[in-house]
């Protein structure tokens, strides 16, 4: 009686892990949150799929509804795939769905996934980390109530911050930011369904954000790593040696 | 039955299938995407054999078998819960001269279904006598290895061969099985990989004999010189003509100067690609059960290095900031001197009391975790004896772990 916790990477299925596509490729059940992750859901060819996030118009069940649902099949002793975005526990609901199996005495596997605070940029030709630019990442779950974060220490600190799942939020924390001491001139890129076919880039800054009106998932990277590009062989301007 | 395996092409071609149920519903999908034109004659269908009819996928009959049902028919499958009438379609078969799988008895018809599984256009059948759970655990595990480029199935496709170049590839945190399949597959092409120190040997074991491993960490010239010589040979090998790949633990971009080795290769005109792995970051605390963000508990995490000392005149991290935060914090390269991290921390404000996990060799069989709190972890740790590599975990996502 296992249920695994699979993190599926950013988006494209050679982005999964090893373990996380063996286990797809044995899976009697596969619960997923996204239509946009059918690419990923096709590495478990035998599966029942079960998707559990907002299809159309259709809204997503409640959380206690998907973590009935793993347990009662977690019960049934099949191979469970619970496939979760990126990583199971970074902006996820991961942690309360293993809460809640291990809770139910059903035990939990978790695989980790490529997290979209780290692939999403590096697709963008974006690095999280440049030594001479940014000694920190912050990454800040976008969809959690992003007013309980010490905006003013995240200014201060300065480095990476990387927005995940921030559309609705962009605004609220740019003008944060701002508030807290961080420069206007802070480079910002919105990278827009990052590691998919229609991948998009909107860069600006703090001053001049770009619109969070791009298709999900949006990942938002604030700090001088944001105005890299290497895909570009670098044409945005190059670190200073410090 | 002593069975010979062959490919048949179906398309446009007819196939009567002789009952509707679970393993007609199982055969049904491949035949169609076989391009078939498949009778179906059952009297009743699950929903899913259903819902193929109402698509048009397929025509259904909706009768029992008569005698005189596979007439035109190139191929049948008797797959009724009757051994009867699985029999009598046998026997049609066999008079017609048209090949017959029986679902409910293999030597009673004169095909047998291989376990099939697709890989990019590739189709591997597997026939195990009469033993299916064989042929299916060995196809499972043909297209496992297949997907995760353990089996590697172009070697001398010419569309397959890696261009000259450098990948920059995240191996994770330290377990094999934590790389990406496509990681692992342009690991499985290289012809000299260039590997870090806290790169998984498990994967440089797989390699071919013919493959070049340098290990980074015994490059020459000294410390001070290290990254530029790991630069040069990238490009010197690069520019022989050969793909290299370079095997960095975690993520090529978290702490690991992997825009350096691009920026390195992209002036001396070498094309380079990035394959994203799991940084350690995030991934060791998930393996003892901790999560970085939790709603409502923490709804940001920092990575910090720990390789300089707070007050260290070249530290670029601003403790005090740190100190403020209340989500987790997360400290690379710090254990051993965790101490002064955990009194920087508290002299600006975060709770004496705030948990700590510590945890060495993340993800491997040697994995250990220490849990404590900013004020105890460094007599904790030291009781313990635990030495790098090590992740050190801060804040209140620690105790959700807790076992």
């Amino acid at each position: 009686m296992t249920v695994h916790l699979v993190g599926a990477g950013p988006g494209d299925p050679e982005l999964v892990t090893r373990r996380g596509a063996a286990l797809l490729a044995r899976a009697e059940h596969v619960v997923y949150d996204r239509p946009s992750m059918a690419e990923i859901v096709a590495l478990a060819p035998v599966a029942t799929r079960h998707c559990v996030g907002k299809q159309g118009a259709i809204p997503a069940p409640p959380q206690h509804e998907i973590n009935a649902l793993l347990v009662t099949l977690g019960r049934t002793g099949a191979c469970v795939v619970r496939l979760k975005a990126g990583d199971p526990f970074v902006v996820s609901r991961g942690g309360e769905e293993a809460v809640a199996l291990a809770h139910a005495g059903v035990e939990v596997d978790v695989v980790p996934g490529v997290s979209a605070a780290v692939a999403a940029p590096a697709a963008a030709g974006i690095p999280v980390m440049v030594r001479q630019l940014s000694r920190t990442l912050t990454v800040v779950a976008g969809n959690d109530d992003v007013d309980e974060v010490n905006w003013a220490a995240v200014a201060q600190l300065g480095g990476t911050v990387v927005l995940l799942t921030g559309r609705a939020a962009l605004r609220r924390v740019v003008a944060a930011l701002l508030t807290g001491g961080m420069p206007p001139d802070t480079p910002v890129a919105a990278i827009s369904a990052a590691n998919r076919p229609h991948q998009r880039t909107v860069r600006g800054t703090l001053a001049q954000p770009p619109s969070a009106r791009l298709p999900a998932p949006l990942t938002v990277v604030i700090g001088q790593v944001a105005a890299l590009d290497v895909t570009a062989g670098c044409a945005y301007p190059q670190p200073e040696p410090q | 039955m002593k069975p010979y395996l062959v490919g048949l092409d179906l398309a446009g071609r007819r196939v009567v299938v002789v009952g509707a149920g679970t393993v007609a519903q199982r055969r049904l999908p491949r035949l169609i995407a076989a391009g078939a034109e498949v009778l179906l004659v059952a009297p009743k269908a699950t929903p899913a054999v259903e819902a193929m009819a109402t698509a048009g996928e397929l025509h259904w009959d909706v009768r029992g078998y008569a005698d005189g049902d596979l007439e035109d028919a190139w191929y049948a499958l008797a797959c009724t819960s009757d051994p009867v009438i699985n029999a009598a379609v046998a026997a049609e078969a066999q008079r017609r001269r048209v090949f017959c799988v029986r679902a409910d008895d293999a030597t009673g018809g004169s095909a047998v279904t291989a376990a099939t599984g697709d890989h990019e256009g590739l189709l591997i059948g597997v026939l195990a006598g009469r033993r299916p759970r064989r042929s299916a655990a060995v196809r499972d595990a043909l297209i496992d290895a297949l997907r995760t480029g353990v089996v590697d199935d172009a070697p001398d496709a010419e569309d397959h061969v890696p261009t000259p170049g450098v990948a920059l590839v995240g191996a994770g945190p330290g377990d094999p099985d934590l790389i990406t399949v496509r990681g692992r597959r342009l690991l499985a092409r290289a012809d000299v990989v260039l590997a870090d120190r806290l790169a998984p040997r498990e994967l440089l074991d797989e390699l071919g004999a013919h493959v070049t491993v340098i290990d980074a960490a015994k490059v020459p010239y000294g410390r001070a010189m290290a990254q530029e010589q790991i630069n040069a040979q990238l490009i010197e090998h690069a520019k022989a003509g050969r793909f290299v790949v370079r095997l960095k633990g975690g993520d090529p971009y978290v702490f690991g100067r992997g825009f350096e080795e691009v920026l390195a290769c992209t002036a001396a005109g070498v094309p380079v690609t990035v394959v994203p792995g799991i940084t350690s970051a995030i991934s060791v605390p998930a393996a003892v059960g901790i999560p970085v963000t939790h709603r409502a508990v923490a709804h940001e995490f920092v990575v910090v290095s720990g390789h300089v000392a707070p007050d260290d005149p070249t530290s670029l991290v601003d403790w005090p900031a740190l100190g403020r935060l209340r989500g987790t914090l997360v400290l690379l390269m710090a254990v051993e001197r965790i101490g002064v991290f955990a009194d920087a921390l508290v002299t600006h404000g975060r709770a004496p009391d705030t948990p700590v996990a510590v945890v060495a060799d993340g993800t491997l069989r040697s994995e250990r975790v220490v849990r404590s709190t900013l004020a105890e972890v460094a007599a904790a740790i030291a009781a313990e004896g635990i030495r790098p590599p090590a992740i050190v975990v801060i804040g209140p996502v620690v105790a959700l772990g807790a076992p």
